[in-house]
C-alpha cells in the first residue's frame, strides 16, 4: 500500500502542474478571400459593381452574389477587381488582398471565360479553355505578362450570359503561354451578365 | 476503487488458479535459442544432466523436453563457433526460456539469459523484426520497415513518409512506444511520420492484440515496441558504422553507434549513436517525383548503471528531418484535383534534384527518459519519467510572400511518468501493478498567419493498472485491468477567427485476458481477447479548414452542421471510441516446416472517422466536405505465415495478410483500408563460404492485390454538376466516397545477397538489393499521392555494416 501511495502522491503531484491553457495570439489571415468586388467603369455614367462574398470563409456557407452584371450594348468597361477578407474590419491590414496580389503578378494570373459572343470585344468566349484566345488585358507582371486586375470589355448585343473569373497561383510556372489548368486555383467564380 | 477491482479480481484470478502440485514427472521444458542478433539458431545442441536428455533446436530455433521430473537440472547450450551456455534451472510444471548464445569472435555482450517469468507482461500475438531484418531494412524509415510484418501496412505520403498500420488502423490507434515511452508527436496527421531514427533500435516488436495495458490509452490496434539494446555491463569498447547508398533519391546514409562499460566499474555502461541521412529527388519508373528530397540528422547518448539490486539510465534522443512533399500535388480547388488525376506525368516535374521546396515539412523531436528500478526480496519498483519536445512546421506555397511561413506551426511538450511494482510470489504467478501520468502541452507558434488548424491544449492524464500473469501446467495466463482519466483544456480560433475555450473530461476502463497452450507435441494456441479505449484527440474534435494536398475541409466533431460554431461536447451525443479485439495465434512446428496462422477479429465501437456530409462553395471553388462523425468499424483479418526449410540452406518464407474492414452501422467500406498482400521469399544460407560468412542470396516477390472493398467513387465532375444543379449528393446516399477509382494489385520483385568478412575484433558486412528490380510501373491504395503519381521505380541499394 506503501508505493500505492508514493503513486497517488506522484500524480497530485503531475496535476499541479496547471491545468489550464492560455489563450494563444490571434494570426493575421492575409490569403483569406471571402470577398470579390468586380466594378465596371464605362468611361462615361456610373459604374456597375457585383460582389460575390463568402460568408463563412472555410465553413459549409455558399458564395452569394448580389446579383447580375448589368452593362449596357454600346459602352465600354473597363473592369478592375478587388479581393478582400470580408471576415475582418476593413480597417484591419489583412483585409485588402488585391495588393498582395498585385505584389505578386509574377506568379499569379486571371482567366476569363463567358458565354459565346455575349462581348464584341473581345470575342469568342474567353481563355479558360485556350490561353492565346482574346482577352483585354490592361495591366502586366514585372516580367511584362498580362495579370489581369484591370482589364477592358465591350459588350456585343444585348443578351444574357455567364461570365466567369479564375485566378491561378503559377510560381515559376507562369509564362506567355501558361494555360488556366497549370497551378494552384486562388479564385474561381461564376457570375450572371445581362447586356441589355 | 477501481484499484480494488484490480486487486479483487487479480485474487479471484489467482484462487482458481492454485490447484493441487502437478504430478511428479509431467514437467515441460520449452523455449528458442537465438542469436546475439535475436536470430533463431537452427540445430544447437541442448542436454540435460539429470536424465541424460538431449534434443536440437528446430527450424525456428525451438526446442522442446517434456516428461520431466520435478527437480534441479543443468541445461547446456552447445553451437559450433559459440560459446557454450551452462546453467542450472528448476523444472516445476511448465518453463519456458529464451536462450541467447554469443558468438566466439565478439565480446560485447554477456550472455543474456531472459527468463520470461521476469516480465509480467506478456504478449500473445507478437512479431519482431530483430537487428539482422532491421539491417537488411536499413536507410528505410522506421514505418517502411515493419511493412514486413504480415497484419502490419502503411499509410503512405509519398517516398519519405510511412505510418504504420497495425490490423487496417492506425494514428491515433496504435500505440509507439519508443525505448518505454509512449511517443507524442502529433500523430493524428495521416502525413506525420513517427519520429524516429531507426537505427536507435536493436528490435522492434508489434504487438498485434491490444493486451499492453502498461502504456495506457491508445492501443486499440496494437502496440510498436521500438526496443534498444542493453547498455553494456563490463568494460571494452565496441560500435557499429553503417554505410548505405540508394540509387532510387541517390541517396547516402551514414549511421554509426559506439558503446561501452566502464574498468573496474562492472555494471556501468554508456552508448552514443548518430545517423545522417540526405536524399534527393525519388523517382518513378517513368518520371521524377519532383521535391521528394529527405535530410535527416539524428543523435542519440544513453548512459546508465545495472547492478544485482538497483539500476538507473539516462537516455536523450534528438530527431530533425526536413522533407519535400511531391510538388505536383500542391492544388487549390477540387478542380485542380481532378486536373491532377488526369495527368499522366504530374505538374512542376523536373530533372533531378537535391533542392526541397514548398511544400515540405520541418519536424523535429526531442526525447529525454530517466529510468531506475530497485529489486528487493519482495519484488522490483520501477520509475520512469520521460520528457519529449516535439516541433513540427509545414510550408505550403502560398498567396503573397508566405512561402516561407510555415501554414502550421506546431510545438507538443509532453512529460511522462510512469511507476510499476512487479513482484513474483511463487514460480505459478506473477503480479505488476503501477500508476502512469502525462502532462502535455500543444502549442501554435505565432505568425503562421491562418487560422490555426487544430487548437492550443493542456492535455493531465492519469491512470492506474494492475497484471498478472498465472502458469498452470501447460497454460500460461495473463490478465489486466486499467484505469485512465484525461482531461483537456483547449482554446482555438474558429473559421471566423475568433476565440473559442471548453475544457473536457473521459475516463474509461480496458481489460485483456489471454492465454497460452502448448498443444500436444508441437503446437502452441495463443488466445486474447482486449478490450482498449482512447479519448479523442483534440484534431477530431476541433479541426477546421483544408489540410496539406487535402481537396477537401475537415471539420471537427463538435463543430456545429449548419453553423460551424463550435459546440461544448455535453450538448452534443459523443462518446468515446472503445474497440474489442480478438486475436488467436497458433503455431506448428513439423520436422522442417513452421506455420504461423492468426486471425483476429476487432469491433471498434463508436469508431471515429471523416465522413462525407456535403459540398460547399468558396471563392475557390466547389468543396466537398467531411466531418467527424463516429460509427462501429469491424476488422476482420488474418495472418499467415510460414517458414519451410526445403534443404539446410535454403528457406522459403511465404507470408499472407488479409483483411476486411467494414462500417458495421451502415454497412459500408471505408477508404484507405490496406489491401490483402501475399509474399514468397526463398532465401539461400551458407555459413561459411571459403574466408567468408554468412553468405545469402535471397529473392521476395510480393503481389499486393487491388482494394475491392473500396467506397464508392464520386469525382470532382460529379460534385461540381450536383453543385450547379443544387443538388446536396449526400442527402440521399451519405455513405464513403473516393475521387478515384483503387488502382490495380500489383507484382514487385526484389533481390538481394550479402556476405560478411570476419577479423579478429571487427566483422564487415556487405549487402546488395534492389526492391522493384522490374521496374514495375503500380499505385499503392495506401498512398495518398495515388491521385498524383506512379510509385517508386527500381531501386538498387548498396549498404556496409561494420561491427568493431
Amino acid at each position: 500500500m506503501r508505493d500505492l501511495l508514493i503513486v497517488i502522491a506522484l500524480t497530485v503531484l503531475l496535476l499541479s502542474f496547471g491545468c489550464e491553457v492560455e489563450d494563444p495570439v490571434r494570426e493575421d489571415v492575409p490569403e483569406l478571400i471571402t470577398k470579390v468586388t468586380l466594378t465596371f467603369s464605362p468611361t462615361v455614367g456610373d459604374p456597375v459593381v457585383v460582389t460575390a462574398t463568402d460568408p463563412d470563409g472555410e465553413g459549409v456557407q455558399d458564395v452569394q452574389v448580389d446579383g447580375a452584371i448589368k452593362l449596357e450594348a454600346t459602352k465600354r468597361y473597363s473592369l478592375s477587381l478587388t479581393l478582400a477578407n470580408g471576415l475582418v474590419k476593413p480597417s484591419d491590414p489583412e483585409y485588402d488582398v488585391t495588393e498582395e496580389v498585385a505584389a505578386e503578378g509574377d506568379e499569379h494570373i486571371f482567366f476569363f471565360s463567358w458565354t459565346n459572343d455575349i462581348f464584341s470585344d473581345p470575342s469568342g468566349n474567353g481563355n479558360i479553355d485556350n490561353r492565346s484566345d482574346d482577352v483585354n488585358y490592361q495591366d502586366e507582371d514585372t516580367n511584362g505578362l498580362p495579370l489581369g486586375l484591370e482589364t477592358s470589355w465591350t459588350p456585343g448585343a444585348a443578351s444574357s450570359g455567364e461570365f466567369r473569373v479564375v485566378l491561378k497561383h503559377q510560381p515559376d510556372l507562369k509564362s506567355a503561354t501558361s494555360e488556366s489548368g497549370i497551378g494552384e486555383t486562388d479564385l474561381d467564380l461564376t457570375f450572371t451578365v445581362n447586356v441589355e | 476503487m477501481i484499484y480494488k477491482y484490480t486487486i479483487l479480481l487479480t485474487a479471484a484470478v489467482f484462487l482458481l488458479f492454485t490447484r493441487s502440485a502437478a504430478q511428479e514427472c509431467n514437467g515441460t521444458f520449452t523455449g528458442r535459442v537465438l542469436d546475439e542478433a535475436n536470430q533463431p539458431m537452427i540445430g544447437a545442441t541442448i542436454t540435460l544432466s539429470q536424465g541424460q536428455k538431449g534434443t536440437i533446436t528446430d527450424a525456428v530455433g525451438n526446442f522442446h523436453f517434456d516428461k520431466l521430473c520435478k527437480g534441479g537440472y543443468t541445461v547446456k547450450v552447445q553451437y559450433l563457433g559459440y560459446e557454450n551456455l551452462e546453467f542450472e534451472i528448476t523444472i516445476a510444471g511448465a518453463v519456458t526460456k529464451i536462450l541467447h548464445l554469443k558468438e566466439d569472435v565478439q565480446q560485447l555482450r554477456e550472455v543474456v539469459v531472459e527468463d520470461e517469468l521476469e516480465h509480467t507482461e506478456h504478449a500473445h500475438n507478437l512479431a519482431t523484426l530483430n537487428s539482422k531484418q532491421l539491417a537488411e531494412s536499413a536507410g528505410k524509415t522506421l514505418g517502411e520497415s515493419l511493412k514486413e510484418i504480415p497484419g502490419v501496412n502503411s499509410i503512405q505520403t509519398g517516398p519519405g513518409i510511412f505510418k504504420p498500420v497495425i490490423h487496417g488502423v492506425h494514428s491515433q490507434r496504435v500505440l509507439i512506444l519508443n525505448h518505454g515511452i509512449r511517443q507524442e508527436g502529433q500523430q493524428w496527421g495521416a502525413e506525420h511520420a513517427p519520429e524516429i531514427d531507426p537505427f536507435i533500435a536493436s528490435d522492434v516488436s508489434v504487438i498485434k492484440d491490444a493486451s499492453s495495458i502498461k502504456y495506457g490509452t491508445d492501443a486499440i490496434g496494437g502496440v510498436i515496441v521500438v526496443n534498444p539494446a542493453p547498455l553494456p555491463e563490463t568494460a571494452g569498447i565496441g560500435g557499429t558504422l553503417n554505410i548505405i547508398g540508394q540509387s532510387n533519391g541517390r541517396s547516402g546514409t551514414v549511421s554509426g553507434m559506439m558503446e561501452g562499460g566502464i574498468k573496474n566499474h562492472d555494471g556501468w555502461g554508456w552508448r552514443v549513436q548518430g545517423t545522417a541521412k540526405r536524399s534527393g529527388d525519388f523517382h518513378a519508373p517513368s518520371y521524377m517525383l519532383t521535391n521528394t528530397g529527405i535530410k535527416e540528422l539524428n543523435f542519440s547518448a544513453a548512459t546508465g548503471y545495472h547492478g544485482q539490486q538497483f539500476g538507473f539510465e539516462i537516455f536523450f534522443s534528438h530527431f530533425n528531418s526536413e522533407l519535400g512533399i511531391l510538388k505536383g500535388t500542391s492544388i487549390g480547388s477540387p478542380d485542380d484535383l481532378e486536373k491532377a488525376m488526369e495527368r499522366s506525368t504530374p505538374l512542376y516535374t523536373a530533372p533531378f534534384s537535391y533542392d526541397i521546396g514548398e511544400p515540405r515539412q520541418e519536424v523535429q523531436h526531442n526525447l529525454l527518459k530517466l529510468s531506475g528500478h530497485v529489486k528487493t526480496k519482495r519484488g522490483e519498483l520501477r520509475l520512469q519519467y520521460g520528457f519529449q519536445n516535439n516541433q513540427r512546421k509545414e510550408f505550403d506555397l502560398r498567396i503573397g510572400d508566405l512561402s516561407n511561413t510555415p501554414e502550421l506551426n506546431l510545438r507538443l511538450n509532453t512529460h511522462t511518468i510512469e511507476t510499476e511494482w512487479e513482484t513474483v510470489p511463487s514460480e505459478k504467478w506473477s503480479f505488476s501493478t503501477g500508476a502512469t501520468g502525462m502532462f502535455q502541452q500543444n502549442r501554435k507558434v505565432y505568425g503562421t498567419q491562418r487560422v490555426p488548424f487544430i487548437p492550443d491544449f493542456n492535455n493531465i492524464s492519469a491512470g492506474l493498472f494492475g497484471v498478472t500473469k498465472v502458469h498452470l501446467d501447460e497454460w500460461t495466463i495473463d490478465l489486466g485491468v486499467r484505469y485512465d482519466y484525461r482531461y483537456y483544456s483547449v482554446a482555438g480560433y474558429d473559421y471566423k477567427n475568433s476565440l473559442f475555450r471548453s475544457t473536457l473530461q473521459f475516463n474509461n476502463i480496458s481489460a485483456t485476458a489471454g492465454a497460452t497452450v502448448g498443444l500436444r507435441e508441437n503446437g502452441t494456441l495463443n488466445l486474447n481477447i482486449s478490450s482498449a479505449w482512447r479519448p479523442p484527440h483534440v484534431a477530431e474534435l476541433y479541426s477546421v479548414g483544408t489540410h496539406q494536398s487535402a481537396a477537401a475541409n475537415e471539420y471537427g466533431f463538435l463543430l456545429n452542421d449548419s453553423t460551424n460554431e463550435v459546440l461544448d461536447i455535453d450538448d452534443v451525443s459523443f462518446k468515446t471510441e472503445q474497440a474489442l479485439k480478438f486475436v488467436t495465434t497458433y503455431q506448428h512446428r513439423w520436422h522442417d516446416f513452421t506455420l504461423e496462422i492468426s486471425p483476429y477479429a476487432n469491433y471498434i465501437f463508436n469508431y471515429i472517422y471523416l465522413r462525407p456530409t456535403g459540398i460547399s462553395q468558396n471563392v475557390r471553388g466547389t468543396y466537398a466536405y467531411f466531418r467527424y462523425t463516429q460509427t462501429d468499424a469491424l476488422f476482420l483479418g488474418a495472418d499467415l505465415s510460414a517458414v519451410w526449410r526445403v534443404h539446410p540452406s535454403v528457406k522459403v518464407t511465404p507470408k499472407v495478410s488479409l483483411l476486411r474492414a467494414s462500417d458495421a452501422r451502415n454497412d459500408d467500406y471505408l477508404v484507405f483500408i490496406p489491401s490483402n498482400w501475399y509474399e514468397v521469399a526463398i532465401r539461400y544460407d551458407r555459413p561459411t563460404f571459403g574466408p567468408l560468412k554468412n553468405f545469402f542470396v535471397e529473392s521476395k516477390t510480393k503481389y499486393v492485390s487491388r482494394q475491392n472493398r473500396a467506397p464508392r467513387v464520386v469525382t470532382v465532375k460529379e460534385l461540381n454538376d450536383a453543385h450547379d444543379q443544387g443538388i446536396d449528393p449526400f442527402e440521399n446516399d451519405d455513405s464513403n466516397f473516393d475521387f478515384m477509382p483503387a488502382p490495380s494489385g500489383y507484382f514487385l520483385w526484389n533481390v538481394a545477397a550479402g556476405v560478411s568478412v570476419k577479423r579478429e575484433k571487427t566483422q564487415y558486412d556487405f549487402r546488395l538489393g534492389s526492391d522493384n528490380l522490374l521496374n514495375t510501373t503500380y499505385r499503392e491504395y495506401t498512398n495518398r499521392f495515388r491521385y498524383y503519381a506512379d510509385d517508386l521505380g527500381r531501386n538498387f541499394i548498396i549498404s556496409i555494416k561494420c561491427i568493431f
